[in-house]
């Protein structure tokens, strides 16, 4: 099992989780509601 | 086959693989290692004197161990180089004792227990990937009982049964009893078109190779009852359709619906198969003497070697992928690099042969010039800049920059190889390499032109030539109407985006800016765009330390053909503009008065060293 | 701008400015003419001319005209997307002696007159702002050479299947030397292994 992460559409404010593996390939991202690629992974101290 | 031996043009390694390649397009450099066979080739004439004397007996893989073989042997009857070679694991040895009775017969003197595997250097100016496929392990689907039930095979088990040069002579017989079967049941779809075992692509060739496999039985055995469990028939090419019909007509009887469970009599060893027939809807049973399973097509398991030597790149599924999907569809994304066949997708023999066709003339337009123009584009270092960090050369698709850190060599650019991409010169800490015909200082005379009337009208927009920037000129071509404040800048690809670029349209003013590329899949610089993704998340962590908005900062990846996304995308962030405030722009102006490019820091130490030098001296 | 028809030194930028009506797909939605002439206005533009279709024969020969009558060692074509039309605007001023790099296009069809039909206005103020961004460009243009490496007449067939041997065969009738590499001790790959193939159920080696 992947291990997930939370991300943040950087478009519309969405927040979600998704599988991340931080040693494995690079893979494109969208945001689930809005389809943009502006998508950045929370760090735990920027979830608040 | 025949054609290949014999041709004076083609000189033919085989048992051999390639090792090393360097170069570039029109000059490569290529190291082959012929492994030893222990059979000199050139001197055996298949007379099968030392095949009949051999003791040992292995399973034989081309007849897919229906047969035996010998640990000397040759792979098929119609081997070419028609030569024997030895099976070192099985062979006994040249020990008197052991063994050693070839040696005694071969009259010709041509088996060697000594060889040694050689190394071979070639020059070539172009290479073809012809690579192939594997095929599918259907032990995974215990359901279908391959491993289980003896009278279970695949289709490339059914190829070598039904062959006049098989293991029973030609002759269709199932493994448990030697009879030729009455019943027979084929399974479509075995490691094809599956979201949870094998494969999600559909392999291409599965559907008209067991129409295939029909219409050869009912030739061979008129009579013989057979059945194909399927969920689509693809027949769509030439001439398929009529086959699928002559099938029909010699009553085939195709059913729809992939069977949930294969079960065996213990006594019969007949197969009792449990399928919805969806155009029914009902659960039938069928009893089967016999069942092929129609398995799917795989990538090359050792697909990553090859990858890794040429720098080509894999789509999701494994396939090599071509330079573009419909314009440079055999085209490698490396310079002089073509594939051909099952290597970048299933396909069956007519188009295997279509795809080398073509990319052994797309070849030919390189191997026929004296003399090939390379790409004006590149990149270009300043050696005085460099300190040979290797971080370009980490960041280079193509591998194509020559930089030696332990002995403090600065980079150099191998330009015949270089695409083009400029992400070394975006990812370079000190600002050393830069693009020709997409320098820094071009780059920056549009953000300066960009912003310097009302920066907060405008959205800056960096734009790849191959992918988004198409994509806007899909969006015009279409007519689709967004507002007039983004101003585009076009790089060869987004990974040329350097955050110097980002940063200083932020310090001049500019309330978004969006960073745009071709989607993963299509980046016409293999991966550069990953080098983007992973620029702009560290721009994010940047510019959020800084108490910048982020999300003034957008990346997209929108294709030529995504129009529509590119009218969207403009749309969006033409309202995330309106919604940045003059307050803020300010702040972020002010948190980077102090903004110096890379390559400002890195003249600025190089004039201090020097100055500190010459004190020295003085 | 720029002293007309007085070439100062050779290092002197001299810039040409062409905008393209391309009939009615940029001039329909935006002011074609006050963007030449807000072009006339920008630095180191020496010229800037208004034509009908620039790509056509008529507009070619205007850009040739001036580059030798300006002297102009930078052109700025303002029409269509570069994708379909700057090798055409390469040759052109290669043509006329001009390396084909100190070319700049603005592409005010495709990115500003289609998508902005219905604000005259707003689209020819971002056309002229486009202009000055590709002016701006422009100026730090640099000549290039597409340099030319030597060839090695022969190829590397990677795979003795079906596809690596069509390959072979194609490049070594047509001359030149092929070296097939395969794996196996044989060629034939898969292709080898089958029966018949389909359609035509003939023989497969």
């Amino acid at each position: 099992m992947a291990e997930e992460a939370t991300f943040k559409c950087l478009r519309c404010g969405h927040e979600f989780k998704m599988p991340f593996d931080p040693k494995g390939p690079l893979v494109e991202r969208a945001c689930p509601k809005c389809q943009s690629n502006s998508v950045r992974r929370m760090k735990e101290e920027q979830k608040k | 086959m025949m054609d290949v031996g014999r041709h004076p043009n083609i000189k033919l390694l085989t048992y051999s693989e390639v090792e090393e390649v360097s170069g570039y397009v029109g000059n490569f450099n290529v190291k082959v290692r012929k492994k030893a066979r222990y059979v000199d080739e050139n001197e055996c004439n298949a007379c099968a004197e030392c095949f009949k004397v051999c003791p040992v007996a292995v399973p034989d893989e081309f007849q897919q161990g229906f047969s035996s073989r010998k640990a000397i042997y040759m792979q098929l009857p119609q081997a070419v180089p028609s030569s024997y070679i030895i099976d070192m694991e099985a062979c006994l040895g040249n020990n008197p004792i052991a063994c050693g009775k070839c040696l005694e017969v071969c009259d010709k003197k041509c088996i060697d227990y000594d060889m040694q595997d050689e190394m071979i250097d070639l020059k070539v100016g172009a290479i073809i990937v012809a690579t192939g496929m594997d095929v599918y392990d259907p032990t995974e689907l215990d359901e279908y009982g391959y491993r289980s039930f003896e009278n279970v095979i695949t289709s490339m088990e059914f190829e070598r049964l039904i062959c006049a040069g098989g293991p029973a002579q030609g002759h269709f017989i199932r493994p448990t009893d030697e009879k030729t079967p009455k019943t027979i049941g084929f399974i479509q779809c075995v490691g094809s078109r599956s979201e949870k075992r094998g494969n999600r692509y559909c392999s291409n060739i599965c559907c008209m190779n067991t129409i295939k496999d029909t219409v050869l039985l009912n030739d061979h055995y008129p009579g013989i009852e057979m059945k194909v469990f399927y969920m689509d028939i693809r027949a769509f090419g030439k001439a398929f359709e009529d086959l699928f019909r002559r099938s029909k007509e010699a009553g085939v009887k195709y059913i729809r619906g992939l069977p949930g469970e294969v079960r065996e009599d213990p006594k019969t060893r007949d197969l009792i198969v449990t399928v919805e027939n969806t155009t029914t809807g009902e659960v039938e049973q069928h009893e089967l003497d016999m069942l092929v399973l129609s398995i799917g097509v795989l990538p090359r398991q050792d697909g990553s070697g090859i990858q890794k030597l040429l720098t080509l790149s894999r789509t999701a599924d494994g396939f090599f992928m071509e330079s573009h999907p419909k314009l440079k569809p055999v085209d490698a994304p490396t310079k002089g690099v073509f594939l051909a066949g099952c290597a970048e997708f299933p396909k069956d023999v007519k188009d295997s042969v279509t795809q080398a066709s073509a990319a052994a003339a797309r070849a030919e337009i390189i191997l026929n010039a004296d003399k090939i123009k390379v790409e004006a584009i590149t990149s270009m270092v300043d050696k005085e800049m460099c300190t040979a960090c290797e971080i370009c050369y980490r960041a280079c698709p193509y591998k194509c920059i020559e930089v030696d850190r332990e002995n403090k060599i600065p980079a150099q650019i191998i330009e015949a190889a270089c695409a083009g991409c400029g992400t070394c010169g975006a990812e370079c800490p000190f600002g050393a390499v830069t693009m020709r015909h997409f320098t820094d200082d071009q780059i920056i005379a549009q953000i300066e032109a960009i912003l310097d009337e009302d920066p907060m009208e405008k959205t800056v927009v960096f734009a790849c030539n191959w992918c988004s920037y198409q994509g806007a000129d899909f969006a015009g071509i279409s007519r689709l109407q967004y507002p007039p404040n983004q101003r585009i800048i076009r790089t060869m690809c987004s990974g040329r985006v350097d955050e110097d670029f980002v940063l200083y349209a932020f310090k001049l003013g500019a309330p978004i800016v969006l960073v745009s590329g071709c989607h993963f899949a299509d980046c016409h610089y293999i991966d550069a765009n990953r080098w983007t993704q992973k620029r702009v998340e560290k721009l994010w962590d940047k510019l959020e330390k800084m108490g910048v908005r982020p999300e003034r900062l957008q990346l997209e990846w929108i294709s030529a053909a995504e129009g529509q996304k590119f009218a969207k995308v403009m749309r969006e962030l033409e309202e995330m503009r309106k919604k940045v405030t003059k307050e803020e722009v300010e702040f972020t102006k002010n948190a980077l008065k102090d903004l110096k490019f890379k390559r400002e820091k890195r003249k600025a130490k190089l004039q201090a060293d020097k100055a500190k030098a010459e004190k020295v001296a003085v | 701008m720029a002293d007309k028809k007085n070439p100062g030194k050779e290092d002197d930028l001299r810039i040409g400015v062409f905008v393209c009506e391309c009939g009615l797909n940029i001039a329909g939605s935006l002011d074609c003419e006050e963007v030449r002439k807000y072009a006339e206005t920008l630095p180191d533009v020496a010229v800037s001319v208004l034509n009908k279709y620039t790509c056509a024969d008529p507009g070619q020969n205007e850009i040739k005209r001036y580059v030798k009558e300006y002297d102009l060692n930078r052109v700025v074509v303002s029409s269509c997307t570069p994708l379909m039309h700057e090798p055409t605007f390469r040759a052109c001023v290669a043509d006329v002696g001009l390396n084909p790099y100190l070319f700049e296009m603005v592409n005010l069809r495709e990115h500003c007159s289609w998508v902005h039909l219905h604000d005259r206005k707003a689209a020819t103020d971002k056309a002229k702002d486009m202009v000055k961004i590709g002016v701006a460009r422009a100026r730090h243009l640099e000549p290039q050479i597409e340099k030319t490496v030597p060839v090695t007449k022969a190829a590397l067939v990677i795979g003795g299947g079906v596809a690596g041997i069509q390959a072979s065969l194609d490049l070594a009738d047509s001359g030149i030397q092929v070296y097939l590499v395969e794996k196996d001790p044989s060629i034939g790959g898969i292709m080898a292994a089958l029966d018949k193939t389909y359609p035509t159920m003939d023989c497969s080696i």
